[in-house]
């Protein structure tokens, strides 16, 4: 049972901002439901694939004993790709994960700074 | 060439990519018309009202048990910068569950996991299911 579940659980982007600071980008992602061992970051190249699943099945009912009168939600899978710009340094990426919000930080690269070239003979 | 200025420079990516969101037609947004979503359930002993806050302490979130309703109250505070991009929701929220039952109004308990709130509703004693016992004379 708990194999199909997961195999049904419905696909949701989740709601996300992108807010530029003084010194970078944040991502700010609203994955409710989400425990830290379940999310996955993947950087390649250019893209970042932000994905986890939910611990619990899309159909609370299936959770076990109790009876459910009334259901807005359900566990999904969240999934989304961000691309990301030149501007940002891979290496100095950071996330924490804080009651259901995933903070993305993409730091600015040094040489994303505007850098006046010199005209020599 | 050093730089490549061509438009078409890594098309067959980006076209992958369009196809990719096509071809999976359940990938959508979660968007509800009331904030925030609640899942209502009970068992024998317990009513429990769960409901999705991302983004908030346990003591940022206020709780209030009246005579036949439970409010849930709170503020989501956006964040400071230049916005690109603002899908999530902010500012005050309150919503009201009506409940119906007698409950144990001294065991209310609220836990707070990973931006899913649980609040247990223990039932008072009078409105248990009970079995009763029938002696045969």
């Amino acid at each position: 049972m708990s194999n199909e579940t997961r195999k049904t659980l419905p696909k949701y982007r989740p709601a996300t901002d992108i807010i530029e600071g003084e010194d970078g980008y944040a991502i700010v992602l609203d994955v409710p439901g989400l425990a830290r061992e379940d999310l996955v970051i993947d950087l390649n190249k250019q893209e970042l694939v932000i994905s986890g699943k939910t611990g619990y099945p899309a159909e609370p009912e299936d959770k076990g004993d109790r009876k459910y009168t009334h259901v807005e939600f359900g566990g999904c899978e969240y999934r989304r790709t961000f691309t990301l710009s030149d501007t940002v340094d891979r290496e100095k990426i950071s996330a924490k994960l804080e009651n259901g919000i995933l903070f993305v930080s993409l730091p600015k690269a040094e040489k994303a700074k505007p850098k006046r070239i010199e005209i020599t003979e | 060439m050093v730089i490549d200025f061509n438009p078409f420079y890594e098309f067959n990516r980006h076209v992958g990519r369009l196809l990719d969101d096509y071809s999976s037609p359940l990938t959508f947004s979660r968007r509800r018309a009331a904030f925030p979503p609640i899942n209502i359930s009970e068992d024998d002993a317990n009513l429990y009202v769960e409901c999705e806050i991302p983004g908030l302490a346990i003591e940022d979130i206020e709780i209030t048990l009246e005579d036949s309703s439970l409010t849930i109250k709170g503020e989501l505070k956006p964040g400071e910068g230049k916005y690109y991009r603002q899908e999530r929701a902010s500012g005050l929220f309150n919503r009201v569950v009506s409940i119906n039952t007698e409950i144990e109004r001294d065991a209310v308990s609220a836990k707070l996991k990973d931006g899913v709130l649980e609040i247990t509703l223990p039932k008072a004693e009078e409105v248990k299911p009970r079995t009763i016992s029938i002696e045969a004379s």
